[in-house]
């Protein structure tokens, strides 16, 4: 189940990315799902759990990965009890997020609105206002009513 | 600092080219479009010069500003064109805002929040998309594009209500355009605009605001637009833009200024463009029966060739509303429009 937090909360991570390359295992980098998320977000290939193969930058390094990729893996991997900040997250890692979510209770905050119609069957727990919401429809109304940012 | 100033930065394997032409540039979009990856050329560059092997060719110094140091950056940095990165929290603070009002630098911001002390352009919200690979093979081009394209609203039927941005002369004069069973309805400040869009959900509404300085918004609209195809946006550059576009003041030295605005603002003077238009509108009109200011609006808009001129400067939705008024005067009768504008800002809205 996703739940969703606006604003400045204790115990997130504004930046994740650099708490990911401080923070990373290399199992994480090698595990299905992430070469998946890397190869539809980033168009990338793991080789191995230290390089990557990118079409725009060659070969680089696990450190090299988007902002996006890397704040994705953290909410599958990352056990901390840290609440990541997705608007680092462009949309195009909205579908992932509900992916993970399906798998395990999510929590993610954010900064601004995001895009999450791509995603069928949208359903978050709004933590601001206390409401569960069951489409994207829904959660716009929500999270347009919301103050914090 | 004014202009519009062209930007190349590349090395081996990519080259970004852009144009910044006010004093704030945001850059959001998809994850992995390469953002990130101009921060770090730009950061680098900053740091070590040529010696980096990045090569950035642009008229002024770009610098990059990260948590740790921007304050002694922007203390030093004069007719900068200063980058941001989205780790940069300061950039949502009233300081940070402050200090871009009083500087003459221009920002490049990578962010997805809506950094609400800022007034930035609607049309200066950026992504960044791969162009190719030309000349070298080996190296990708990356431009940005809009976001938000300016263009006019789609094509809209009747309008139940017109939401404005606050009640000044903008909201005066649409009030008193639109024919009497249209909600024109002021969200006393631009940030509540998506707060009455929610509170008219299902209605065919209209938002007029000002494009120049609604970027903040742009994102919470855009998504409640396409979720909800019955609203309309439109976004000229302020109401003030649209009398200086309609002709009504002079030919050729306005058309000049709109045409080129970005060569006659001074960065440091005017924090948005909004503001340097309603300068320039009070300026031009002082001591003349169009005489304009911004609380109330000035009755002669509201007659004749200036009405006329000034309903075609705003293309269709001009048209929309003009249609709409004329509907319900021959259903109605006629309705004496200096009086329906005049005491727009003392009675308030009809809600």
């Amino acid at each position: 189940m996703l739940s969703i937090v606006f604003g400045d909360v204790e115990n997130a991570v504004y930046h994740p990315p650099t708490y990911f390359d401080n923070t990373y295992l290399d199992e994480w980098i090698t595990d299905p799902r992430t070469r998946e998320m890397i190869r539809d977000v980033d168009k990338s290939e793991v080789v191995s759990a230290r390089a990557i193969d990118s079409p725009f930058l060659g070969s680089i390094s696990v450190r090299e990965l988007s902002g996006g990729v890397k704040t994705l893996i953290l909410m599958l991997f990352d056990d901390s009890g840290r609440i990541f900040n997705a608007s680092s997250c462009g949309d195009n890692c909205a579908k992932w997020i509900c992916r993970i979510a399906r798998e395990k209770d999510l929590t993610i905050n954010l900064h601004h609105v995001m895009d999450f119609s791509s995603c069928d069957g949208f359903e978050a727990y709004m933590i601001n206002t206390g409401r569960t919401v069951k489409s994207f429809e829904e959660y716009l109304d929500e999270a347009l009513s919301i103050e914090e940012r | 600092m004014r202009g519009s100033h062209h930007v190349v930065v590349q090395n081996r394997r990519v080259r970004f080219e852009f144009s910044v032409r006010r004093n704030v540039t945001i850059v959001r979009g998809d994850s992995a479009t390469g953002k990130t990856t101009l921060m770090s050329l730009i950061e680098a560059y900053d740091r070590l010069g040529d010696a980096s092997g990045v090569e950035v060719v642009c008229d002024r110094r770009c610098v990059a500003i990260n948590n740790a140091n921007w304050e002694a950056v922007l203390a030093g940095a004069s007719s900068c064109i200063v980058f941001l990165d989205e780790d940069v929290s300061a950039a949502k603070t009233p300081e940070f805002a402050r200090r871009v009002r009083e500087s003459d630098n221009y920002y490049v911001i990578i962010t997805r929040e809506d950094l609400p002390n800022l007034p930035y352009s609607v049309d200066e919200i950026y992504g960044i998309h791969t162009s190719g690979k030309y000349a070298d093979l080996r190296r990708t081009y990356n431009s940005f594009y809009r976001i938000y394209e300016p263009d006019e609203p789609r094509e809209m039927g009747p309008v139940e209500t017109v939401i404005t941005e606050d009640s000044n002369s903008g909201h005066q004069f649409v009030k008193a355009v639109c024919a009497a069973d249209i909600n024109v309805t002021s969200a006393y400040g631009k940030s509540n605009v998506r707060k009455l869009l929610s509170k008219h959900k299902g209605q065919r509404v209209l938002v007029i605001a000002d494009g120049a300085a609604f970027g903040p918004e742009m994102g919470d609209v855009h998504l409640f637009a396409k979720a909800h195809p019955e609203v309309g946006v439109y976004l000229p550059e302020s109401f003030e833009w649209v009398i200086l576009d309609s002709g009504v003041i002079d030919g050729n030295r306005i058309k000049d200024i709109l045409d080129h605005t970005e060569d006659f603002v001074e960065s440091g003077e005017f924090f948005s463009w909004e503001r340097f238009f309603t300068h320039l509108l009070v300026q031009e009109t002082k001591d003349t029966y169009l005489r304009y200011t911004k609380a109330e609006l000035n009755s002669a808009y509201l007659n004749g060739r200036v009405l006329e001129s000034v309903l075609a400067a705003m293309g269709q939705v001009g048209s929309l509303l003009l249609r709409q008024g004329e509907a319900a005067t021959e259903r109605d009768g006629p309705r004496d429009r200096a009086e329906t504008s005049g005491d727009a800002s003392k009675s308030g809205d009809k809600e």
